[in-house]
Protein backbone atom coordinates (compact mmCIF):
# COMPACT_ATOMS: atom_id res chain seq x y z
CA UNK A 1 0.00 0.00 0.00
CA UNK A 2 1.36 3.46 -0.93
CA UNK A 3 2.42 5.91 1.74
CA UNK A 4 -0.20 8.48 2.58
CA UNK A 5 2.16 10.95 4.23
CA UNK A 6 5.90 11.37 4.02
CA UNK A 7 7.81 13.90 6.08
CA UNK A 8 11.20 14.00 4.41
CA UNK A 9 13.98 15.41 6.60
CA UNK A 10 11.87 18.31 7.84
CA UNK A 11 13.53 20.95 9.98
CA UNK A 12 11.98 23.89 11.79
CA UNK A 13 13.94 26.52 13.63
CA UNK A 14 12.68 29.29 15.92
CA UNK A 15 15.63 31.67 16.10
CA UNK A 16 18.47 29.63 17.60
CA UNK A 17 16.19 26.78 18.72
CA UNK A 18 15.84 23.81 16.41
CA UNK A 19 12.32 22.60 17.27
CA UNK A 20 12.28 19.82 14.65
CA UNK A 21 15.61 18.55 13.41
CA UNK A 22 15.73 16.55 10.14
CA UNK A 23 12.80 14.34 11.07
CA UNK A 24 11.55 11.79 8.56
CA UNK A 25 8.27 9.98 9.15
CA UNK A 26 6.22 7.84 6.80
CA UNK A 27 2.56 7.05 7.43
CA UNK A 28 0.61 4.39 5.55
CA UNK A 29 -3.08 4.54 4.68
CA UNK A 30 -5.29 3.29 7.49
CA UNK A 31 -2.48 3.48 10.03
CA UNK A 32 -2.91 4.66 13.60
CA UNK A 33 0.36 6.30 14.56
CA UNK A 34 1.30 7.62 18.00
CA UNK A 35 3.63 10.59 18.25
CA UNK A 36 5.18 10.88 21.70
CA UNK A 37 8.03 12.59 23.47
CA UNK A 38 8.76 14.81 26.45
CA UNK A 39 7.52 18.39 26.60
CA UNK A 40 9.30 20.58 24.05
CA UNK A 41 10.41 17.59 21.98
CA UNK A 42 8.80 19.01 18.80
CA UNK A 43 5.60 16.95 18.56
CA UNK A 44 3.21 19.87 18.10
CA UNK A 45 5.68 21.62 15.80
CA UNK A 46 5.73 18.52 13.61
CA UNK A 47 1.92 18.46 13.58
CA UNK A 48 1.98 22.14 12.61
CA UNK A 49 4.38 21.36 9.77
CA UNK A 50 2.12 18.59 8.50
CA UNK A 51 -1.06 20.69 8.75
CA UNK A 52 0.59 23.74 7.19
CA UNK A 53 0.30 26.06 10.18
CA UNK A 54 4.10 26.31 10.01
CA UNK A 55 6.37 26.03 6.97
CA UNK A 56 9.54 23.95 7.32
CA UNK A 57 12.93 25.63 6.93
CA UNK A 58 14.25 22.49 5.28
CA UNK A 59 12.81 19.23 3.99
CA UNK A 60 9.53 18.34 2.29
CA UNK A 61 6.09 17.12 3.23
CA UNK A 62 4.45 14.77 0.72
CA UNK A 63 0.79 13.77 0.84
CA UNK A 64 -0.39 11.00 -1.49
CA UNK A 65 2.86 11.49 -3.39
CA UNK A 66 2.29 15.22 -3.90
CA UNK A 67 4.64 17.82 -2.49
CA UNK A 68 2.48 19.95 -0.17
CA UNK A 69 5.32 21.77 1.58
CA UNK A 70 4.24 25.18 0.30
CA UNK A 71 0.49 24.69 0.57
CA UNK A 72 -1.50 26.73 3.09
CA UNK A 73 -3.50 25.05 5.87
CA UNK A 74 -6.86 25.45 4.11
CA UNK A 75 -5.45 23.93 0.92
CA UNK A 76 -4.24 20.92 2.90
CA UNK A 77 -7.68 20.54 4.46
CA UNK A 78 -9.14 20.38 0.96
CA UNK A 79 -6.65 17.63 0.09
CA UNK A 80 -7.69 15.59 3.13
CA UNK A 81 -5.57 16.61 6.13
CA UNK A 82 -7.45 17.85 9.17
CA UNK A 83 -6.45 18.37 12.75
CA UNK A 84 -7.53 19.21 16.24
CA UNK A 85 -5.40 21.55 18.31
CA UNK A 86 -3.78 21.06 21.68
CA UNK A 87 -6.18 22.36 24.36
CA UNK A 88 -9.76 23.38 23.63
CA UNK A 89 -10.03 25.37 20.42
CA UNK A 90 -13.49 26.16 19.11
CA UNK A 91 -15.32 29.30 17.96
CA UNK A 92 -16.65 30.51 21.33
CA UNK A 93 -19.59 32.57 20.01
CA UNK A 94 -20.88 30.19 17.36
CA UNK A 95 -23.29 27.33 18.15
CA UNK A 96 -21.99 23.79 17.84
CA UNK A 97 -23.71 23.36 14.48
CA UNK A 98 -21.87 26.30 12.89
CA UNK A 99 -18.60 25.33 14.54
CA UNK A 100 -18.80 22.17 12.46
CA UNK A 101 -20.72 23.30 9.38
CA UNK A 102 -18.31 26.14 8.54
CA UNK A 103 -15.52 23.65 7.90
CA UNK A 104 -17.84 21.58 5.72
CA UNK A 105 -18.84 24.66 3.71
CA UNK A 106 -15.22 25.58 3.15
CA UNK A 107 -14.59 22.24 1.44
CA UNK A 108 -17.94 21.31 -0.12
CA UNK A 109 -19.40 23.91 -2.47
CA UNK A 110 -22.76 22.09 -2.44
CA UNK A 111 -24.68 23.37 0.59
CA UNK A 112 -26.83 20.23 0.85
CA UNK A 113 -23.78 17.99 0.87
CA UNK A 114 -22.16 20.21 3.51
CA UNK A 115 -25.27 19.92 5.67
CA UNK A 116 -25.49 16.15 5.36
CA UNK A 117 -21.76 15.84 6.18
CA UNK A 118 -22.31 18.07 9.20
CA UNK A 119 -25.18 15.92 10.43
CA UNK A 120 -23.04 12.81 9.90
CA UNK A 121 -20.12 14.31 11.86
CA UNK A 122 -22.43 15.43 14.67
CA UNK A 123 -24.02 11.97 14.79
CA UNK A 124 -20.63 10.23 14.85
CA UNK A 125 -19.49 12.39 17.76
CA UNK A 126 -22.88 12.12 19.53
CA UNK A 127 -23.50 15.86 19.46
CA UNK A 128 -26.94 16.01 17.85
CA UNK A 129 -28.56 17.03 21.13
CA UNK A 130 -26.19 20.00 21.47
CA UNK A 131 -26.32 21.48 17.94
CA UNK A 132 -27.72 24.82 19.07
CA UNK A 133 -25.59 25.16 22.22
CA UNK A 134 -22.70 27.56 22.52
CA UNK A 135 -19.37 25.97 23.50
CA UNK A 136 -19.45 27.82 26.84
CA UNK A 137 -22.37 25.57 27.87
CA UNK A 138 -20.55 22.34 27.05
CA UNK A 139 -18.35 20.03 29.13
CA UNK A 140 -14.66 19.66 28.13
CA UNK A 141 -15.50 16.25 26.69
CA UNK A 142 -18.25 17.67 24.49
CA UNK A 143 -15.94 20.47 23.34
CA UNK A 144 -13.40 17.81 22.35
CA UNK A 145 -16.20 16.15 20.39
CA UNK A 146 -16.97 19.45 18.63
CA UNK A 147 -13.31 19.65 17.63
CA UNK A 148 -13.36 16.07 16.42
CA UNK A 149 -16.59 16.64 14.48
CA UNK A 150 -15.03 19.72 12.88
CA UNK A 151 -12.00 17.65 11.86
CA UNK A 152 -14.13 14.84 10.46
CA UNK A 153 -16.64 16.91 8.53
CA UNK A 154 -14.22 17.80 5.72
CA UNK A 155 -13.98 14.15 4.64
CA UNK A 156 -10.32 13.78 5.65
CA UNK A 157 -7.91 10.99 4.78
CA UNK A 158 -5.56 11.89 7.61
CA UNK A 159 -6.56 13.30 11.00
CA UNK A 160 -3.99 14.82 13.35
CA UNK A 161 -5.09 14.68 16.99
CA UNK A 162 -2.99 16.81 19.33
CA UNK A 163 -3.55 15.58 22.89
CA UNK A 164 -7.14 14.40 22.42
CA UNK A 165 -7.32 12.82 25.89
CA UNK A 166 -6.13 15.87 27.84
CA UNK A 167 -8.58 16.95 30.54
CA UNK A 168 -10.89 13.97 30.06
CA UNK A 169 -11.97 11.35 32.60
CA UNK A 170 -11.10 7.65 31.97
CA UNK A 171 -14.68 6.99 30.81
CA UNK A 172 -14.54 9.90 28.38
CA UNK A 173 -11.15 8.78 27.08
CA UNK A 174 -12.67 5.34 26.43
CA UNK A 175 -15.45 6.94 24.40
CA UNK A 176 -12.93 8.93 22.33
CA UNK A 177 -10.92 5.74 21.77
CA UNK A 178 -14.07 3.91 20.68
CA UNK A 179 -14.83 6.60 18.06
CA UNK A 180 -11.22 6.69 16.82
CA UNK A 181 -11.09 2.89 16.54
CA UNK A 182 -14.37 2.81 14.63
CA UNK A 183 -13.21 5.48 12.16
CA UNK A 184 -9.81 3.82 11.81
CA UNK A 185 -11.61 0.56 11.13
CA UNK A 186 -13.29 2.32 8.20
CA UNK A 187 -9.87 3.21 6.79
CA UNK A 188 -9.25 6.67 8.24
CA UNK A 189 -5.61 7.38 9.13
CA UNK A 190 -4.70 9.02 12.44
CA UNK A 191 -1.61 10.57 13.96
CA UNK A 192 -2.15 11.00 17.68
CA UNK A 193 0.06 13.16 19.89
CA UNK A 194 -0.57 12.18 23.50
CA UNK A 195 1.02 12.10 26.93
CA UNK A 196 -1.42 9.57 28.41
CA UNK A 197 0.58 6.59 27.20
CA UNK A 198 -1.44 3.88 28.94
CA UNK A 199 -4.36 4.76 26.68
CA UNK A 200 -2.36 5.61 23.58
CA UNK A 201 -0.29 2.44 23.55
CA UNK A 202 -3.48 0.34 23.53
CA UNK A 203 -4.76 1.77 20.26
CA UNK A 204 -1.78 2.70 18.10
CA UNK A 205 0.01 0.24 15.86
CA UNK A 206 3.25 2.21 15.77
CA UNK A 207 4.87 5.00 17.72
CA UNK A 208 7.36 7.66 16.75
CA UNK A 209 9.31 9.13 19.66
CA UNK A 210 10.82 12.61 19.46
CA UNK A 211 13.36 14.16 21.78
CA UNK A 212 14.79 17.66 21.45
CA UNK A 213 13.48 17.84 17.90
CA UNK A 214 15.07 14.57 16.75
CA UNK A 215 13.41 11.25 16.03
CA UNK A 216 14.84 8.70 18.43
CA UNK A 217 12.49 5.78 17.86
CA UNK A 218 10.08 4.48 15.24
CA UNK A 219 8.45 1.10 15.82
CA UNK A 220 5.91 -0.99 17.69
CA UNK A 221 4.63 0.33 21.06
CA UNK A 222 5.90 -2.75 22.92
CA UNK A 223 9.41 -2.17 21.53
CA UNK A 224 9.28 1.51 22.50
CA UNK A 225 8.69 0.64 26.13
CA UNK A 226 11.76 -1.62 26.13
CA UNK A 227 13.97 0.78 24.15
CA UNK A 228 16.83 2.10 26.27
CA UNK A 229 16.96 5.64 24.85
CA UNK A 230 13.18 6.05 24.95
CA UNK A 231 13.12 4.84 28.54
CA UNK A 232 15.85 7.28 29.48
CA UNK A 233 14.48 10.42 27.88
CA UNK A 234 10.79 9.79 28.23
CA UNK A 235 10.12 7.48 31.12
CA UNK A 236 13.01 8.84 33.18
CA UNK A 237 14.60 5.39 33.64
CA UNK A 238 18.38 5.67 33.99
CA UNK B 1 -33.00 17.27 16.06
CA UNK B 2 -32.06 17.84 12.44
CA UNK B 3 -35.64 18.97 11.89
CA UNK B 4 -35.15 21.49 14.64
CA UNK B 5 -32.10 22.94 12.89
CA UNK B 6 -33.58 23.14 9.43
CA UNK B 7 -37.24 23.79 10.23
CA UNK B 8 -38.29 26.86 8.24
CA UNK B 9 -41.08 29.14 9.44
CA UNK B 10 -44.15 29.28 7.21
CA UNK B 11 -44.63 32.26 4.85
CA UNK B 12 -47.47 33.66 6.98
CA UNK B 13 -45.26 33.54 10.07
CA UNK B 14 -42.44 35.22 8.14
CA UNK B 15 -44.70 38.08 7.00
CA UNK B 16 -46.15 38.36 10.51
CA UNK B 17 -42.62 38.62 11.89
CA UNK B 18 -41.74 41.35 9.40
CA UNK B 19 -44.87 43.42 10.05
CA UNK B 20 -43.50 45.61 12.86
CA UNK B 21 -40.29 46.36 10.93
CA UNK B 22 -42.24 47.17 7.75
CA UNK B 23 -44.53 49.49 9.71
CA UNK B 24 -41.56 51.37 11.17
CA UNK B 25 -39.97 51.72 7.71
CA UNK B 26 -43.29 52.91 6.21
CA UNK B 27 -43.71 55.60 8.92
CA UNK B 28 -40.09 56.65 8.47
CA UNK B 29 -40.54 57.02 4.71
CA UNK B 30 -43.76 58.99 5.19
CA UNK B 31 -42.10 61.59 7.44
CA UNK B 32 -41.26 64.17 4.69
CA UNK B 33 -44.84 64.17 3.36
CA UNK B 34 -46.22 64.33 6.91
CA UNK B 35 -44.84 67.85 7.30
CA UNK B 36 -41.40 67.23 8.78
CA UNK B 37 -39.31 70.41 8.58
CA UNK B 38 -36.59 70.80 5.96
CA UNK B 39 -33.94 70.83 8.68
CA UNK B 40 -35.01 67.43 9.99
CA UNK B 41 -35.36 65.97 6.51
CA UNK B 42 -31.73 67.01 5.93
CA UNK B 43 -30.71 65.47 9.25
CA UNK B 44 -32.40 62.17 8.34
CA UNK B 45 -30.73 62.21 4.92
CA UNK B 46 -27.34 62.52 6.61
CA UNK B 47 -28.32 59.75 9.04
CA UNK B 48 -29.28 57.50 6.09
CA UNK B 49 -25.91 58.10 4.47
CA UNK B 50 -24.11 57.41 7.75
CA UNK B 51 -26.05 54.16 7.92
CA UNK B 52 -24.09 53.01 4.86
CA UNK B 53 -20.81 53.69 6.66
CA UNK B 54 -22.11 52.00 9.80
CA UNK B 55 -23.19 48.92 7.83
CA UNK B 56 -19.86 48.91 6.02
CA UNK B 57 -17.98 48.92 9.34
CA UNK B 58 -20.27 46.34 10.88
CA UNK B 59 -20.08 44.01 7.89
CA UNK B 60 -16.29 43.80 7.96
CA UNK B 61 -14.99 45.00 11.33
CA UNK B 62 -18.05 43.80 13.28
CA UNK B 63 -17.62 40.23 12.06
CA UNK B 64 -13.87 39.75 11.47
CA UNK B 65 -12.93 42.11 14.35
CA UNK B 66 -10.34 43.70 12.08
CA UNK B 67 -11.01 47.32 12.95
CA UNK B 68 -10.93 49.25 9.68
CA UNK B 69 -9.98 52.80 10.61
CA UNK B 70 -9.40 53.60 6.96
CA UNK B 71 -13.09 54.26 6.27
CA UNK B 72 -12.45 58.04 5.91
CA UNK B 73 -9.99 57.22 3.13
CA UNK B 74 -12.65 55.32 1.16
CA UNK B 75 -15.38 57.89 1.86
CA UNK B 76 -13.07 60.78 1.00
CA UNK B 77 -11.70 59.16 -2.13
CA UNK B 78 -15.18 58.69 -3.60
CA UNK B 79 -16.22 62.21 -2.58
CA UNK B 80 -13.17 63.68 -4.32
CA UNK B 81 -13.72 61.37 -7.31
CA UNK B 82 -17.21 62.91 -7.78
CA UNK B 83 -15.78 66.41 -7.59
CA UNK B 84 -12.87 65.67 -9.93
CA UNK B 85 -15.02 63.83 -12.50
CA UNK B 86 -17.31 66.86 -12.52
CA UNK B 87 -14.63 69.52 -12.62
CA UNK B 88 -12.15 68.00 -15.08
CA UNK B 89 -14.35 65.73 -17.22
CA UNK B 90 -17.61 67.63 -16.93
CA UNK B 91 -19.55 64.54 -15.80
CA UNK B 92 -22.72 65.62 -13.92
CA UNK B 93 -22.84 64.25 -10.35
CA UNK B 94 -25.97 62.23 -11.23
CA UNK B 95 -23.83 60.05 -13.51
CA UNK B 96 -20.67 60.20 -11.42
CA UNK B 97 -21.98 58.54 -8.24
CA UNK B 98 -21.49 54.89 -9.19
CA UNK B 99 -18.20 55.39 -11.12
CA UNK B 100 -16.82 57.36 -8.15
CA UNK B 101 -17.85 54.65 -5.71
CA UNK B 102 -16.23 52.03 -7.97
CA UNK B 103 -13.02 54.07 -8.30
CA UNK B 104 -12.80 54.49 -4.53
CA UNK B 105 -13.53 50.80 -3.84
CA UNK B 106 -10.83 49.74 -6.33
CA UNK B 107 -8.38 52.25 -4.80
CA UNK B 108 -9.11 50.97 -1.29
CA UNK B 109 -8.77 47.40 -2.48
CA UNK B 110 -5.39 48.12 -4.12
CA UNK B 111 -4.02 50.13 -1.21
CA UNK B 112 -5.28 47.98 1.64
CA UNK B 113 -4.46 44.60 0.11
CA UNK B 114 -0.99 44.42 1.74
CA UNK B 115 -2.47 45.30 5.13
CA UNK B 116 -4.97 42.41 4.87
CA UNK B 117 -2.02 40.04 5.19
CA UNK B 118 -1.09 41.33 8.64
CA UNK B 119 -3.06 40.22 11.67
CA UNK B 120 -4.62 42.00 14.59
CA UNK B 121 -3.91 45.61 15.51
CA UNK B 122 -1.39 46.12 12.70
CA UNK B 123 -4.23 46.27 10.18
CA UNK B 124 -5.95 49.02 12.17
CA UNK B 125 -2.74 51.03 12.50
CA UNK B 126 -2.04 50.80 8.77
CA UNK B 127 -5.62 51.68 7.88
CA UNK B 128 -5.58 54.72 10.18
CA UNK B 129 -2.51 56.22 8.51
CA UNK B 130 -3.85 56.36 4.97
CA UNK B 131 -6.63 58.96 5.45
CA UNK B 132 -4.16 61.20 7.31
CA UNK B 133 -1.69 60.98 4.42
CA UNK B 134 -4.43 61.75 1.90
CA UNK B 135 -5.75 64.73 3.90
CA UNK B 136 -2.18 66.08 3.95
CA UNK B 137 -1.79 65.60 0.20
CA UNK B 138 -5.09 67.33 -0.62
CA UNK B 139 -4.10 70.48 1.27
CA UNK B 140 -0.43 70.58 0.21
CA UNK B 141 1.09 71.95 -2.98
CA UNK B 142 1.22 70.96 -5.77
CA UNK B 143 -1.84 68.70 -5.24
CA UNK B 144 -3.87 71.47 -3.59
CA UNK B 145 -3.83 73.37 -6.90
CA UNK B 146 -5.84 70.57 -8.51
CA UNK B 147 -7.77 69.37 -5.46
CA UNK B 148 -9.02 72.71 -4.20
CA UNK B 149 -6.82 73.00 -1.11
CA UNK B 150 -8.52 74.00 2.17
CA UNK B 151 -11.55 75.42 0.38
CA UNK B 152 -12.27 72.15 -1.45
CA UNK B 153 -13.95 71.72 -4.80
CA UNK B 154 -17.40 73.10 -5.53
CA UNK B 155 -19.90 71.90 -8.17
CA UNK B 156 -23.67 71.83 -8.74
CA UNK B 157 -25.32 69.29 -6.40
CA UNK B 158 -27.49 66.34 -7.39
CA UNK B 159 -30.65 67.28 -9.42
CA UNK B 160 -29.70 70.97 -9.25
CA UNK B 161 -30.28 71.58 -12.96
CA UNK B 162 -33.85 70.22 -12.65
CA UNK B 163 -34.52 72.00 -9.34
CA UNK B 164 -33.67 75.32 -10.98
CA UNK B 165 -36.68 74.91 -13.26
CA UNK B 166 -39.04 74.69 -10.25
CA UNK B 167 -40.62 77.66 -8.45
CA UNK B 168 -38.34 78.94 -5.67
CA UNK B 169 -40.55 77.76 -2.75
CA UNK B 170 -40.75 74.20 -4.16
CA UNK B 171 -37.07 74.01 -4.98
CA UNK B 172 -35.73 73.40 -1.48
CA UNK B 173 -38.42 70.87 -0.59
CA UNK B 174 -37.80 69.00 -3.84
CA UNK B 175 -34.07 68.77 -3.20
CA UNK B 176 -34.48 67.80 0.48
CA UNK B 177 -37.19 65.21 -0.20
CA UNK B 178 -35.47 63.66 -3.21
CA UNK B 179 -32.17 63.40 -1.29
CA UNK B 180 -33.99 61.82 1.61
CA UNK B 181 -35.75 59.21 -0.55
CA UNK B 182 -32.63 58.36 -2.55
CA UNK B 183 -30.52 57.97 0.57
CA UNK B 184 -33.28 55.97 2.29
CA UNK B 185 -33.71 53.64 -0.72
CA UNK B 186 -29.95 53.00 -0.94
CA UNK B 187 -29.76 52.50 2.83
CA UNK B 188 -32.65 49.99 2.83
CA UNK B 189 -31.15 47.98 -0.04
CA UNK B 190 -27.73 48.07 1.65
CA UNK B 191 -29.27 46.98 4.96
CA UNK B 192 -31.07 43.98 3.41
CA UNK B 193 -27.89 42.89 1.55
CA UNK B 194 -25.70 43.31 4.65
CA UNK B 195 -28.16 41.38 6.79
CA UNK B 196 -28.30 38.52 4.27
CA UNK B 197 -24.50 38.43 3.95
CA UNK B 198 -23.80 38.70 7.68
CA UNK B 199 -26.04 35.72 8.44
CA UNK B 200 -24.98 33.64 5.43
CA UNK B 201 -22.27 30.98 5.41
CA UNK B 202 -19.87 33.65 4.15
CA UNK B 203 -20.86 35.90 7.06
CA UNK B 204 -20.20 33.09 9.51
CA UNK B 205 -16.81 32.53 7.89
CA UNK B 206 -16.02 36.19 8.56
CA UNK B 207 -17.16 35.72 12.17
CA UNK B 208 -14.94 32.64 12.51
CA UNK B 209 -11.95 34.81 11.56
CA UNK B 210 -12.91 37.25 14.30
CA UNK B 211 -13.16 34.47 16.86
CA UNK B 212 -10.05 32.44 15.99
CA UNK B 213 -8.29 33.10 12.71
CA UNK B 214 -5.75 30.28 13.06
CA UNK B 215 -8.52 27.80 13.79
CA UNK B 216 -10.48 29.09 10.80
CA UNK B 217 -7.48 28.65 8.51
CA UNK B 218 -6.75 25.17 9.88
CA UNK B 219 -10.42 24.23 9.48
CA UNK B 220 -10.27 24.77 5.75
CA UNK B 221 -11.37 28.39 5.43
CA UNK B 222 -9.34 30.49 3.00
CA UNK B 223 -9.14 33.36 5.44
CA UNK B 224 -7.29 35.73 3.11
CA UNK B 225 -9.93 35.35 0.38
CA UNK B 226 -12.77 35.81 2.88
CA UNK B 227 -11.12 38.96 4.26
CA UNK B 228 -10.48 40.25 0.76
CA UNK B 229 -14.07 39.77 -0.44
CA UNK B 230 -15.52 41.10 2.83
CA UNK B 231 -13.25 44.12 2.81
CA UNK B 232 -14.00 44.97 -0.83
CA UNK B 233 -17.78 44.72 -0.29
CA UNK B 234 -17.49 46.82 2.85
CA UNK B 235 -15.32 49.41 1.05
CA UNK B 236 -17.86 49.68 -1.75
CA UNK B 237 -20.57 50.56 0.80
CA UNK B 238 -18.38 53.28 2.34
CA UNK B 239 -17.55 54.51 -1.13
CA UNK B 240 -21.24 54.77 -2.06
CA UNK B 241 -21.79 56.75 1.16
CA UNK B 242 -18.97 59.13 0.25
CA UNK B 243 -20.23 59.57 -3.31
CA UNK B 244 -23.84 60.18 -2.20
CA UNK B 245 -22.80 62.65 0.47
CA UNK B 246 -20.57 64.55 -1.93
CA UNK B 247 -23.28 64.58 -4.62
CA UNK B 248 -25.78 66.12 -2.19
CA UNK B 249 -23.52 68.40 -0.14
CA UNK B 250 -20.89 70.27 -2.16
CA UNK B 251 -18.18 71.45 -1.75
CA UNK B 252 -15.89 68.52 -0.98
CA UNK B 253 -13.12 69.49 1.44
CA UNK B 254 -10.31 67.67 3.24
CA UNK B 255 -12.58 67.54 6.32
CA UNK B 256 -14.01 64.35 4.88
CA UNK B 257 -10.75 62.56 5.74
CA UNK B 258 -10.95 63.50 9.42
CA UNK B 259 -11.98 60.40 11.42
CA UNK B 260 -14.02 62.50 13.89
CA UNK B 261 -16.29 63.54 11.02
CA UNK B 262 -16.54 60.35 9.01
CA UNK B 263 -15.62 57.44 11.25
CA UNK B 264 -16.44 58.15 14.90
CA UNK B 265 -20.28 58.41 14.58
CA UNK B 266 -20.49 55.07 12.76
CA UNK B 267 -17.90 53.36 14.94
CA UNK B 268 -19.88 54.42 18.00
CA UNK B 269 -23.07 53.06 16.46
CA UNK B 270 -21.41 49.73 15.69
CA UNK B 271 -20.11 49.36 19.25
CA UNK B 272 -23.31 50.47 20.97
CA UNK B 273 -25.44 48.45 18.56
CA UNK B 274 -23.60 45.17 19.08
CA UNK B 275 -20.83 44.30 16.66
CA UNK B 276 -21.75 42.02 13.79
CA UNK B 277 -25.47 42.02 14.51
CA UNK B 278 -26.37 44.46 11.65
CA UNK B 279 -29.77 45.28 13.20
CA UNK B 280 -28.25 46.73 16.37
CA UNK B 281 -25.74 49.07 14.66
CA UNK B 282 -28.42 50.18 12.16
CA UNK B 283 -30.80 51.20 14.97
CA UNK B 284 -27.94 52.69 17.02
CA UNK B 285 -26.87 54.72 13.97
CA UNK B 286 -30.26 56.43 13.85
CA UNK B 287 -30.63 56.76 17.63
CA UNK B 288 -27.20 58.29 18.25
CA UNK B 289 -27.16 60.69 15.30
CA UNK B 290 -30.73 61.93 15.86
CA UNK B 291 -30.07 62.32 19.60
CA UNK B 292 -26.97 64.33 18.72
CA UNK B 293 -29.08 66.76 16.69
CA UNK B 294 -31.79 66.98 19.37
CA UNK B 295 -29.13 67.85 21.96
CA UNK B 296 -28.08 70.82 19.82
CA UNK B 297 -31.33 72.60 20.61
CA UNK B 298 -31.01 71.85 24.33
CA UNK B 299 -27.31 72.20 25.06
CA UNK B 300 -25.77 74.11 22.17
CA UNK B 301 -22.02 73.54 21.94
CA UNK B 302 -22.01 71.61 25.23
CA UNK B 303 -23.68 68.76 23.40
CA UNK B 304 -20.34 67.44 22.08
CA UNK B 305 -18.85 67.12 25.56
CA UNK B 306 -21.99 65.62 27.10
CA UNK B 307 -22.60 63.31 24.17
CA UNK B 308 -19.05 61.97 24.15
CA UNK B 309 -19.08 61.48 27.95
CA UNK B 310 -22.38 59.59 27.62
CA UNK B 311 -20.91 57.36 24.94
CA UNK B 312 -17.82 56.66 27.05
CA UNK B 313 -20.03 55.60 29.97
CA UNK B 314 -22.19 53.37 27.75
CA UNK B 315 -19.17 51.74 26.11
CA UNK B 316 -17.54 51.13 29.50
CA UNK B 317 -20.72 49.72 31.03
CA UNK B 318 -21.56 47.45 28.14
CA UNK B 319 -18.72 47.02 25.66
CA UNK B 320 -20.64 44.33 23.79
CA UNK B 321 -23.35 46.88 22.97
CA UNK B 322 -26.91 47.03 24.15
CA UNK B 323 -29.16 48.19 21.31
CA UNK B 324 -29.37 44.74 19.72
CA UNK B 325 -30.46 43.17 23.00
CA UNK B 326 -33.07 45.87 23.58
CA UNK B 327 -34.27 45.28 20.02
CA UNK B 328 -34.62 41.54 20.64
CA UNK B 329 -36.65 42.16 23.79
CA UNK B 330 -38.90 44.66 22.05
CA UNK B 331 -39.31 42.39 19.04
CA UNK B 332 -40.30 39.46 21.24
CA UNK B 333 -42.89 41.57 23.06
CA UNK B 334 -44.36 42.97 19.82
CA UNK B 335 -44.40 39.53 18.12
CA UNK B 336 -46.27 38.03 21.07
CA UNK B 337 -48.88 40.79 20.90
CA UNK B 338 -49.32 40.39 17.13
CA UNK B 339 -49.61 36.60 17.45
CA UNK B 340 -52.31 37.07 20.08
CA UNK B 341 -54.13 39.52 17.80
CA UNK B 342 -54.10 37.01 14.93
CA UNK B 343 -55.16 34.15 17.19
CA UNK B 344 -57.99 36.29 18.54
CA UNK B 345 -59.14 37.05 14.98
Amino acid sequence: MGKLLICDNVTKRFGGLVAVNRVSVEVSRGELLGLIGPNGSGKTTLVNLISGVLAPDEGRVLFEGRDITKLKPHERVALGISRIFQGMRVYPYLPVYYNVELSARSVFKDAKLARSKTIWALTTTKLLAETLELPANLTPYKIKMVELARALVTNPKLVLLDEPFAGLSPEEVSEVIEIVRKLNGNGLTFIIVEHKLRYLMKIVGRVVVLNEGRKIFDGAPSEAVNNEEVSRVYFGVV
Amino acid sequence: MSKLVFAKPSKIKKVRKLLPSLAVVAIYLALPIMGLSGFWIDVLTRVNIFLLITLSLDLYSGTTLYLNLGVPFTVGASAYAIALLNRYLGIPVEYAILPSAAISAVLSFAIFIPSLRVRGAYFSILSLLLPIILAGLVTSQPFSLYLGGEGGISYPPLFFSYARTLPARERLFFLSASYFYISAAVAIVAYVICYKVAYSDFGFMMRSIGQDELLAEASGIDTFRVKLVGFTASSFLSAVAGALYAAMRPPVTADVFIPANTLVPSLTAVILGGMGTVVGPAIANHLTLITYEVLWGVLGRWRIILYMCLLIVLVLLRPQGFVFYLYLRLKRAVSTKISRLFEGA
